[in-house]
């Protein structure tokens, strides 16, 4: 498989994943939003920018943390490089740049929920969240559906679990770290019924909610960071995302899960032993550390994986994009 | 019957599917009737999800001149253009023969140059040809062949003629839309096919693939064949990517590959892999900066010495352009007597050199009749449409004319042949050619079908997808 394919599958799953995540953090919001007394609506939407990251941005572009101007600033908003029309369009993008090795039905799918994001507006989308955001979220999921059942699960595919497995650990652990510090310390007294809707809130962003239900009976702090970083079989825990990261590289590499035979399948082996033995006390005695320190890990292997898969061992010299782009216009009969 | 044909004319052009108002020619009897039972309602919801099935599958050229990178589907017309086998076989062994005297021209203009000495063609004509490469003066692509693709516009006249407008031996594009023409109509219209007798296309990237690896370099048994492309940002990348995906083989771009000693590799997650035929869908000049432009970005540093070598084949060849030159265009029936020996089998269209004295000045003298184009460009670009253009555009191609005389020649404007074509609920007639493709390895090849292009202006003669055109099916029936 040449570099740039398996490059380019990587972060067109990646992409998806991110965009799919970023849907599903705002309709959560809308649906915890309708229970929050008006007061406290920017306080709603405030922790939903600080997941994404881009706090300068969006205050740089709009005045208040209310629902309409974050909703533009997450799905649309041209500067937004993850809003979710740009990652849709670059997941689209990276698609069409090994159209000839995905499925025809992967394709279609992707393509397809490029046109749907692309054709709504913002006001629809306000008025009607809950209709645009299962959109997206059930074409992510169509997207992967369609993904194990027409392509062959061969090297490519691999790199596209990577990618997704990798993005998901990331963004739960960015969910967890954000919300959990809002949260933190207003479990009891006169916030508890706000406070129990906004843990609600929390799992349902990772899709949590009724798998947590199953598994425990109580609503407790300790309780909901365990099974959102440590859950051996709910498949957006950290710990789920890391593993199904590593056995990805390791049958990529083929070699066995116990050998490592590079440098992302070491850091990899490392973080899963280490949130495999991990009493969960020390990681809640300073929880945003703990994630800090995970997020930057996680980077670490991005990083490694690109080093030793996609970047050509002899660099041709780079050109500037435009004169590339003009250039490949110009071949036609 | 035949609500949709209400006041349908014939006008004064020779029409593809009526001998007369409402009376077909009988290859398109059935098509007729199955027509008549459609209501207005039925074809615009056909038409409708046809539409939508090619926005979904991204079967769409890009318009760059927005900034949006706008995508448009090629226009695509539900009614199929007809072709009995009586005039395939025609167009089959004529473009055969054409082929076959195509590459023995360029095998010639690249050796002995006898074609040239004997005075059938101005040796300066030849070698002031844009398309002629003289780096590749003695070189000897694998199998000898040059034009591995060809595709060959062909036109029908008022009394319903075929003949060749021009060649296209450098990489012919569009051929992803026969395919994807005939998956819309299949989806659109399932019934008429089986009583109709259509002779299938699809296994098209099947031959390509098998016309590459017949012209594998000497001495590999099971080549690695890939296609390259200029990229993502080029036109016709959904064509680049389909063939590739059709044929199982790499897509890969400039920057994939590296040429080391006089062979070419590409990169890949587990190091460098040997490549033996490229299938490229790059211009030459772009290929190799080493050898061609050196600020070409899209080709591949030392390309151009390991093809000379014999390692790599290039398809098409390089150099390829010289035969299918403008100017070069009015001596291909002298060649088919050259080196064939025969008479050929499809016309050419009559064609004045703006080099030759007296060519020149009829040119001048009837602009305003004649057809000019200039002799390198393709796609529609660097034409002008006498009868259709203002007095102004005339003078300004009269002054280009004279100031170049070897960048243009002219045609009569041709009395195209026209067929029904869905306008605004209705049919009505428009203005059509046909690009058929023609596969050259170790044998020859024609898939029965090609493209039949619609220039969907009222009047207009300009069919290019650039030009306001669009796209129809071909049928190539079985009798």
């Amino acid at each position: 498989m040449l570099s740039r394919v398996a490059e380019s599958l990587f972060w067109m799953s990646r992409y998806l994943e991110r965009a799919e995540d970023v849907a599903r953090i705002i309709a959560v919001n809308f649906q915890a939003s309708l229970d929050a007394p008006d007061a406290s609506q920017a306080l709603a939407w405030e922790p939903v920018i600080a997941i994404t990251g881009d706090r300068h941005m969006f205050t740089a572009a709009f005045g208040s943390f209310d629902e309409a101007s974050v909703t533009a600033f997450l799905t649309r908003h041209p500067e937004n490089p993850n809003a979710i029309l740009s990652c849709i369009g670059r997941a689209r993008e990276n698609a069409r740049a090994v159209r000839e090795q995905i499925s025809r039905e992967m394709w279609e799918e992707i393509n397809r929920l490029y046109h749907v994001v692309y054709g709504a507006d913002v006001d629809s989308i306000v008025r009607n969240p809950y209709d645009f955001f299962s959109q997206i979220r059930n074409g992510s999921h169509l997207f992967q559906g369609v993904t194990d059942a027409t392509m062959a699960h061969s090297e490519g595919w691999e790199f596209i679990q990577a990618g997704k497995y990798l993005e998901r650990a990331d963004k739960t652990a960015r969910i967890l770290d954000v919300k959990y510090s809002v949260l933190a310390g207003n479990t009891g007294g006169e916030g508890a019924p706000l406070a129990s809707l906004q843990w609600i809130a929390l799992l349902k962003s990772c899709s949590a909610f009724e798998p947590y239900r199953r598994s425990h009976s109580q609503l407790q702090a300790w309780r909901v960071v365990d099974f959102l970083l440590l859950d051996r079989t709910f498949p957006r825990s950290v710990a789920f995302c890391i593993e199904q990261t590593r056995r990805s590289l390791a049958r990529i590499s083929d070699s066995p899960l116990d050998r490592p035979s590079n440098a992302a399948e070491r850091l990899l082996g490392r973080l899963y032993a280490e949130l495999t033995y991990l009493d969960i006390r020390e990681a809640l005695a300073d929880l945003h550390i703990y994630l800090d320190d995970m997020q930057h890990k996680l980077n670490a292997v991005g990083d490694s994986i690109a080093q030793i898969y996609f970047v050509p061992s002899v660099l041709p010299p780079t050109l500037a994009a435009p004169s590339r782009y003009y250039e490949a216009q110009q071949q036609q009969q | 019957m035949g609500d949709l044909f209400n006041g349908y004319s014939t006008g004064e052009f020779f029409d593809e599917m009526f001998a007369a108002p409402g009376q077909p020619h009988p290859h398109y009897q059935r098509l007729y009737e199955r027509l008549g039972e459609l209501s207005r309602a039925d074809y615009d919801e056909r038409l409708r999800l046809a539409d939508i099935a090619f926005l979904y599958q991204g079967i769409t050229f890009t318009v760059y001149s927005s900034q949006d990178g706008i995508e448009r589907i090629f226009p695509f017309d539900l009614v199929p253009r007809i072709i009995p086998q009586s005039e395939w076989q025609l167009l089959d062994r004529g473009l055969r023969q054409r082929v076959t005297a195509l590459n023995m021209f360029l095998h010639d203009v690249y050796h002995e140059q006898r074609i040239m000495r004997e005075g059938l063609i101005p040796a300066d004509l030849v070698l002031g040809a844009a398309g002629f490469c003289d780096q590749m003066v003695g070189v000897d692509p694998p199998g000898g062949v040059y034009i591995h693709i060809n595709g060959s516009d062909m036109v029908r006249d008022e009394r319903g003629r075929y003949m060749v407008l021009e060649d296209n031996g450098r990489s012919p594009s569009g051929v992803s839309y026969v395919l994807e023409n005939r998956s819309a109509m299949k989806r659109t219209f399932p019934r008429l096919f089986g009583r109709t007798g259509v002779l299938p296309v699809e296994h098209y990237p099947q031959a390509l693939l098998e016309t590459l690896r017949s012209v594998a370099p000497r001495g590999v048994e099971q080549p690695t064949v890939v296609l390259l492309t200029p990229g993502v940002y080029n036109s016709a990348y959904f064509e680049h990517s389909f063939l590739a995906r059709q044929m199982g083989i790499e897509l890969v771009e400039g920057r994939d590959l590296i040429a080391y000693d006089n062979r070419i590799y590409m990169r890949t997650i587990r190091g460098l892999q040997p490549v033996d035929v490229i299938y490229r869908r790059i211009d030459d000049a772009f290929l190799d900066p080493l050898a061609f432009r050196s600020d070409s970005t899209l080709g591949c540093p030392g390309l151009f010495n390991a093809y000379r070598a014999g390692k790599v084949t290039l398809a098409n060849a390089v150099g390829t352009g010289v035969a299918d030159d403008k100017a070069i265009y009015p001596f291909v029936p002298a060649m088919i007597r050259f080196y064939l020996s025969e008479e050929p089998l499809l016309a050419n269209v009559p064609t004045y050199r703006a080099t030759e004295p007296s060519d020149c000045t009829y040119i001048l003298q009837n602009l305003d009749k004649l057809v000019v184009k200039s002799v390198n460009e393709s796609g529609g670009y660097g034409m002008l449409v006498g009868p259709h253009a203002s007095a102004a555009e005339r003078a300004d191609f009269a002054e280009k004319i004279r100031a170049k005389p070897r960048g243009f020649i002219a045609q009569p404007t041709l009395a195209l042949s026209r067929h029904p074509t869905f306008v605004d609920g209705h049919f009505e007639g428009r203005h059509v050619d046909f690009r058929p493709y023609i596969l050259y390895g170790s044998e020859i090849t024609l898939v029965p079908g090609g493209l039949t292009r619609v220039a969907l202006r009222k009047g207009s003669l300009v069919v290019n997808s650039s030009q306001g055109g669009g796209s129809k099916d071909t049928w190539v029936l079985d009798e």
